[in-house]
């Protein structure tokens, strides 16, 4: 029962014990939220379309500019744990296939995602209800979440590429940051769903719930986007070697 | 000075430049984008355009923005556990100022960047006038003081806490209320909210013709002292930021 | 205050909490010496001497240093003249070894010519180009005793300067510490766990215990208390003790052992031929070194383990 996957999981769970890491994904959409929903009683008279304008003001900036960022963030947290104290010695020798030590890892960022997305769709929902919106909650939205975050692994994908090979905190961060304003202009251009950074923002229909989105070549790219980086990240795993010390 | 010196010896092959300027080409990626659009349909707007839209993209990136740079000029003392040395060979409030001038050279630079960029730019699309040089000096000059408060901000938090992601999260968390600030139209309450109580230019949207018209903001007597927040940002910051900083034990 | 003490504490206390771990020490420092500051790891070498290097601040008492009361004031003039290598060594793991030591080269504003000094002296000039991250553990070590010597100070305080090092490197790094002070003039403040350690490289030694200060006196001295015993074992021991007791002996018993002070041999020859003369057989006569190990381990409490 006990894999060498369960005892990676398991050793990243412990790792993550007493760091409040999650706080950030609680404050980011409860920020976002508000602003959002301030913002659509400020402008009933131009929104409309009661639950589908609310979600425009939810999500338009979260989305683009900072889950992107924010997913990265824990991404450099998760191997800065690795990256100080000389823990790469005790990490690339624990006698655990590479491949579970990383699933571990990207699993952890899974997690978040969904967490951090369930979050969005609760404060949404939440905040609906606050501004008494009377028409039923959008069945749409479960569709949003799911290709979210599908769309925040792609991301986490990428960025723990990044952080394990750049040893800085900061600078994937940037990177982050970087890619989801380029994202904002390459959806812009019709061509998000072949870019990492942006099929988050059209998986969350992030300012625009009505547009349609080809489910199918957003899952199939994803996929390919996820094993790609995973693959990259194995492989830089393997060939790794750590400087003495 | 010689404090100073040694920080830019211990940054030599961080190129801690690099991070920042890809995201500044970002930034001026964006404007040109934006800009392209705006001077389409109305060429006589240009000059004003650029002036506000530069506030509005420093809102979003240059909380993050600064919380890289001062993560990355703080994470360097905390990997190698070296202020435990150098506090015996300066006090701790001259290794402070060091990392604090380090960090205003850096912001000094990025502002002179981004104005001479919207000027760069001005004149290569011809746009119609002359700008408004008053204007475009008093914008560098605010916004470099905007971006300098936010950088100490981020320079008191990366250097107190290891742990780096607790400044990174912060200065996400801050562009986002800058942005929240702006619709609230209560920008000096908060330090991120200093890009746009000094925005020099207005915009005016017409719902039914959908003209877009930029004008020079009448700063009232409230909003001044929304700009005069930004200073007193920077003194709170580098007193409290200063003191921390020499009562921390290593 | 003695002017030829470099360093001195007074009544030095640092509390953490309600914790104490360091109490009320008085360090003497003597110009000249090798002063080894021994206690078993967690007794507050650590935080004396971060107290006396101004990094950590103390709960109360005083320190002098080259003669002069430091304060908030004087205190980076007064450590100019002082290196340091408190726990592990500082550096940017980024930077080439003999970048590092020119940032501190420039901060302590003496000649560029010192760095490819010290780089010899700790045998790093082969390793100079080579970024520090990929130093081993023991030439970090080193590095970092060599950015403690650039400007050769008159005071050099390390904390446990052999952590990390394969047994060669400490021999090494021993023999370096003696020598700094007949080649260099310098007075060095060294702490460790290891009395074997302190024996070999101090002359001066100061022993503290859970933050007090238990025994401080020069090495010599310590040598002198580590007495010589005598150790009898004979079937009756009952009787043997009686027949010393009236002597006016003073005894002691351990397992099945009579120990008593160092005798003159006439003594213990005749106390043979009495033991022998009550019919008391006479198994074991052993001479017993109280070591100082011994002496250390009285000193710290034995139910510390080192």
């Amino acid at each position: 029962m006990n894999t060498s996957y369960q005892k990676a999981l398991k050793a990243e769970r412990l790792k993550l014990k007493r760091s409040p890491v999650w706080l950030a994904f609680f404050a980011l959409p409860v920020i976002s939220a508000f602003f959002g929903t301030m913002n659509y009683r400020m402008n009933l008279a131009v929104l409309q379309s009661e639950w589908y304008s609310l979600w425009s003001q939810h999500s338009l900036f979260l989305c683009y500019f900072f889950m992107p960022a924010l997913l990265g963030t824990y991404c450099s947290y998760l191997w800065r744990l690795e990256h100080t104290h000389h823990n790469w010695n005790s990490f690339l020798t624990a006698p655990i296939p590479l491949l579970s030590l990383y699933l571990g890892k990207l699993t952890q960022a899974i997690w978040m995602a969904v967490l951090g997305n369930l979050w969005i769709f609760l404060l949404f929902y939440v905040c609906g209800k606050f501004v008494d919106i009377q028409s039923p909650f959008p069945s749409a939205a479960a569709e949003w979440f799911l290709c979210g975050v599908i769309g925040a692994v792609v991301i986490c994908s990428v960025q723990l590429l990044l952080s394990l090979i750049i040893r800085s905190f900061a600078v994937p961060i940037g990177i982050a940051l970087l890619g989801g304003i380029l994202g904002l202009m390459i959806t812009n251009k019709d061509h998000g769903l072949d870019y990492p950074y942006s099929i988050y923002c059209l998986g969350m229909r992030a300012n625009n719930p009505d547009m349609t989105v080809d489910v199918l070549t957003l899952v199939i790219n994803s996929l390919g986007y996820i094993i790609i980086f995973a693959a990259l990240s194995v492989l830089y795993l393997h060939r790794k070697e750590i400087s003495a010390g | 000075m010689i404090t100073l010196k040694t920080e830019f010896q211990k940054i030599k092959r961080r190129k801690i430049g690099l991070t920042i300027f890809a995201l500044l080409g970002m930034q001026f990626a964006w404007i040109l984008w934006t800009a392209k659009s705006a001077n389409e349909k109305d060429p006589t707007q240009g000059w004003l355009n650029l002036l506000h839209t530069l506030p509005l993209l420093n809102v979003i990136m240059m909380p993050t923005i600064m919380a890289v740079l001062a993560s990355r000029l703080s994470d360097l003392e905390h990997k190698g556990n070296t202020y435990k040395l150098l506090r015996t060979l300066r006090r701790p409030g001259i290794l402070f100022n060091a990392k604090v001038l380090c960090g205003l050279l850096y912001t000094g630079i990025i502002s002179v960047i981004q104005v001479s960029f919207l000027l760069a730019l001005g004149y290569s699309q011809h746009y119609a006038g002359a700008p408004d040089m008053y204007y475009y000096m008093l914008t560098f000059i605010l916004e470099f003081a905007c971006c300098f408060s936010l950088y100490l901000l981020q320079l008191n938090l990366s250097l107190l806490f290891f742990n780096q992601m607790i400044p990174l999260v912060v200065g996400l968390c801050g562009s986002l209320l800058g942005l929240v600030l702006m619709y609230i139209k209560m920008y000096s309450f908060l330090p991120w909210g200093g890009f746009l109580s000094c925005a020099l230019v207005g915009m005016d949207w017409n719902v039914e013709t959908r003209v877009v018209t930029y004008f020079y903001r009448e700063h009232s007597t409230v909003e001044l002292c929304a700009v005069g927040m930004v200073f007193i940002w920077i003194v709170i910051f580098y007193v409290t930021g200063r003191i921390a900083f020499t009562r921390k034990e290593v | 205050m003695s002017a030829q003490n470099l360093v001195e504490t007074h009544n030095l206390t640092k509390q953490y909490g309600k914790v104490r771990c360091v109490n009320a020490v008085n360090l003497q420092v003597p110009a000249g010496a090798i002063y080894g500051f021994l206690g078993p790891n967690g007794a507050g070498k650590s935080t004396t001497l971060k107290m006396i290097l101004g990094l950590a601040r103390p709960t109360a008492g005083n320190i002098t240093l080259f003669g002069t009361p430091v304060h908030e004031k004087n205190r980076i003039r007064l450590l100019s003249q002082t290196g340091s290598l408190i726990e592990s060594p500082s550096y940017y793991g980024h930077l080439t070894g003999e970048e590092n030591l020119r940032i501190i080269q420039t901060l302590k504003g003496c000649s560029v010519k010192d760095i490819d000094k010290v780089l010899k002296i700790v045998r790093l000039d082969g390793a100079r180009q080579k970024l520090v991250n990929h130093y081993s553990l023991g030439m970090k070590q080193r590095l970092g005793l060599a950015a403690a010597l650039l400007g050769f100070p008159r005071l050099l305080i390390l904390d446990e300067p052999t952590n990390g090092l394969d047994p060669a490197g400490i021999q090494e790094m021993r023999e370096l510490i003696r020598s700094l002070p007949g080649t260099y003039g310098m007075t060095i403040l060294v702490s460790s766990h290891l009395l074997s350690e302190i024996d070999q490289m101090a002359d001066h030694l100061g022993i503290i215990r859970k933050g007090e200060l238990v025994y401080q006196n020069t090495l010599e001295s310590l040598h002198s208390h580590a007495v010589s015993r005598i150790a009898l074992r004979v079937s009756h021991t009952d009787m043997a003790m009686d027949m010393l007791r009236q002597d006016g002996i003073k005894i002691s018993s351990e397992d099945d052992y009579l120990l008593f002070p160092m005798m003159e041999d006439s003594y213990v020859a005749n106390l043979c031929r009495r033991l022998i003369a009550q019919n008391i057989s006479l198994y074991r006569i052993e001479k017993r070194e109280k070591s100082l190990e011994d002496i250390f381990l009285s000193l710290t409490g034995k139910e510390t383990s080192l």
